[in-house]
């Protein structure tokens, strides 16, 4: 047993924690100072959007310790219900598949793009809930190669391949959030919301107990806990918040098509979530804002040739993160490890 | 190992201000014109992408060493749209914001215009391709062009090509993207109305090596010909390849991928005799020619050629256009030049834009695989038949 005190030996990760919040947030005034705020104000809708998908994935990878790279899934199911009952274009004089677009306001298009995610996430739920672990980790990869086909082969409703366009912005009443700044105020209101529900939920009792069956899922049991019921019920929240992330991104990019929705985002989503540190919002928050700064800020590389920027981003990006997991594999600001 | 965090937020802070002394050069009054070029130089169109940016560099070098436009050099600022809607909108919104531009030359995927398209319309900022096929972009708005045919005239062109080659039942094997899902679609619209019947179809995955099953499924129709449209050179050479190995004797039709370098390599010999309707630049064409022959003298390699052509074009048209409004921040007048233009470059002779901003005096021809031992560089491995069939 350690004789050096409680308040001691956490000092250096506070202290870690501090320069980890001051570094990403010292680096975004920054680079708003740097790039003024119209390149701000896209890449803060970016940030947002990014951020509801880590705080939402947060509570089931992090809180309660299920490694699921399924959340691209219920992503995509927001957005493209969204584009689907929104989107007022037409394709009668093109040569390609034409889709009925009911034109649906935001607004009536939202509560259906975040009750479907639902639905769908209580169907895959009640079957996920059968696995753990590593057989977890595949069937959710399963999951996300399954909503990408749908994406892709539902041509019927989704155009495939084509994706759909003319997806409206959000308006209330006459008044269309069709600025860019307008779109991030409403875009950070709904972060803020997913912010306050994962909270209120990881504060709770009910946090409590996720973060026990992250623990000790046996354990927990013996006491006479529905695990099963307490996992179903943080996937289908978590589910319905990336739901909502989907439905904005759909709005916001006014154009989706299943190439947005791939394996490979997912795993970008996981980044964050490590990047950021298991188990807390906060950290989500600061993943999320340091990927965005990391990927974006790159494009300011100024002394490379032009054709390869692009690959040098990626390159550069996939170095920092591997170097972060050497040396700070429980994220900037996180408490646990994979 | 103890890592010195403190003493690392010094240097974190000097490595975030280094862009900052970056930016802050002399202020040149004699200024470049400065031209945003996006493009995929990463992601699913990274072969089309860097392509088309090392063109228009190519393009600019040519123009700049002439002298510029007015006495003014032309400056690209490039920017990686990764072949997606999200990444183009803020490539678009760095160009424009950041870097101040009101014209961009780009993009070389569809899903990527489709996503910046109604920003630039909205802001009126010009939005010109030398790549972008879908056919949704002529609907995209004022402010789009591009030199590009789309694709659902190509499938048109292969509708008529197999009706007049005596093709009546024809099975089709197709990617599932836009581009191949694009031209599948048109080519069995107009065949069907020609009065040919599809006997089969199949679709595949963009990481699919495997295509017996389905070609053994397709040639069990006993189809007269068989048509394959795919994105990607590799699934296209091998379809090619397998379909022979499977015994299938008959004639296979495609368009330009299935014609790259890569993919006549991967089938070999089983690809003799394929026909394929493309963009093709005409030998005949001293400036195309003169284009490859630039290209492949600073690149060592030419690939896609009318493509990177186009690409090119969309340079000089632009350097044309500029110099007669003489101001890159003027879109309006750039697009009143667009609409106006009549242009002779490296993709062929006297072509124009629409009022959709379609390029309209262009048109594809059909091509035929030559056998390996005469397929050599000149002719890319195959012979042009002539013009694609109207009907």
């Amino acid at each position: 047993m350690s004789v050096i005190p409680q308040a001691l030996r956490e000092r250096p990760r506070a202290d870690i924690e501090r320069v980890a919040t001051v570094f990403v947030l010292g680096w975004a005034v920054a680079f708003m100072l740097w790039q003024g705020t119209g390149f701000t104000v896209t890449l803060m809708t970016v940030f947002a959007i990014w951020a509801i998908l880590a705080v939402s994935l947060n509570l089931v990878v992090g809180f309660t310790g299920l490694l699921s790279v399924g959340h691209i899934g219920f992503f995509g199911i927001g957005a493209y219900t969204m584009a689907i009952l929104a989107s007022d274009a037409s394709y009668d004089q093109l040569r390609t598949e034409a889709i009925p677009t009911p034109g649906w306001p935001f607004f009536a298009a939202l509560p259906i793009a975040v009750a479907l995610t639902a639905l769908v996430a209580i169907g895959v739920g009640i079957v996920f809930n059968r696995f753990r672990d590593d057989i977890f980790v595949l069937v959710s990869f399963g999951f996300a190669i399954i909503a990408f086909s749908f994406f892709l082969n539902l041509r019927e409703i989704t155009r495939g391949a084509f994706g759909i366009h003319e997806i409206p912005r959000p308006a209330f009443g006459g008044w269309v959030l069709d600025g860019e700044v307008e779109f991030l105020v409403f875009a950070l209101v709904c972060l803020g919301l997913v912010v306050l529900l994962c909270w209120l939920i990881v504060t709770s009792s009910f946090g409590r107990v996720l973060t026990a069956i992250r623990e000790d899922e046996e354990a927990i049991a013996v006491f006479g806990y529905q695990v099963t019921h307490f996992k179903l019920a943080v996937w289908v929240l978590s589910a319905m918040m990336a739901g909502l992330a989907g439905a904005l991104f759909a709005s916001w990019t006014s154009f989706i098509d299943p190439n947005s929705f791939i394996l490979l985002e997912s795993m970008l989503l996981i980044a964050i979530v490590i990047l950021g540190g298991l188990a807390t919002i906060w950290g989500s928050l600061l993943g999320a804002m340091a990927f965005v700064l990391l990927e974006e800020g790159m494009r300011f590389l100024p002394f490379l040739p032009a054709e390869f920027v692009g690959q040098a981003r990626q390159v550069v990006l996939g170095v920092l993160l591997v170097l972060l997991m050497l040396f700070r594999p429980q994220g900037l600001v996180g408490r646990y490890r994979l | 190992m103890k890592v010195p965090w403190r003493a690392l937020l010094p240097l974190g802070l000097a490595l975030l201000l280094f862009p900052l002394a970056l930016a802050c050069g002399d202020d040149d009054s004699d200024e470049p014109f400065r031209i945003g070029v996006m493009e995929s130089a990463t992601g699913p169109g990274e072969t089309y992408g860097t392509v088309a940016i090392q063109a228009k560099e190519l393009a600019v070098e040519e123009i700049n060493a002439a002298g510029g436009i007015n006495g003014r050099m032309i400056e690209l600022v490039v920017e990686d749209s990764k072949c997606s809607a999200q990444d183009a909108i803020t490539a678009y919104n760095k160009l424009t914001d950041v870097d101040g531009v009101k014209i961009i030359l780009g993009t070389s995927c569809s899903g990527a215009m489709l996503g910046a398209a109604p920003l630039a319309e909205k802001d009126g900022v010009v939005m010109f391709s030398g790549l972008a096929t879908n056919p949704d972009i002529a609907q995209a708005g004022d402010y789009i062009f591009r030199t590009s045919l789309n694709d659902a005239q190509l499938g048109v062109d292969t509708g008529n090509l197999l009706w007049e080659d005596g093709v009546r039942k024809l099975a089709t094997i197709s990617e599932s993207t836009d581009y191949a899902e694009g031209v599948r679609r048109t080519t069995a619209e107009q065949f069907e109305e020609l009065g040919g019947e599809i006997v089969g179809e199949e679709r595949y995955a963009s990481d699919a090596t495997d295509f017996r099953t389905s070609l053994t499924k397709l040639f069990s129709e006993n189809p007269d010909a068989l048509h394959i449209a795919a994105q990607a050179e590799f699934a296209g050479g091998t379809i090619v390849k397998q379909a022979r190995e499977l015994g299938y004797e008959g004639p296979i039709y495609s368009e330009i991928v299935v014609v790259g370098a890569t993919a006549l390599e991967i089938a070999g010999d089983a690809a003799t005799g394929l026909k394929a309707v493309i963009t093709d630049i005409d030998p005949a064409n001293e400036k195309g020619q003169e284009v490859l022959a630039s290209f492949r003298e600073k690149y060592d390699y030419v690939t896609l050629p009318w493509y990177l052509a186009s690409a090119y074009d969309t340079v000089y048209i632009t350097a044309a256009c500029l110099e007669e409004t003489n101001d890159d921040q003027d879109a309006d007048g750039f697009r009143d030049c667009l609409y106006a233009i009549t242009w002779s470059g490296g993709i062929g002779d006297n072509y124009s834009f629409d009022e959709r901003g379609e390029v309209v005096g262009l048109a594809n021809v059909v091509v035929e695989v030559l056998p390996v031992s005469e397929r050599n560089e000149d002719n890319n491995g195959y012979k042009v038949l002539g013009p694609a069939p109207i009907k």
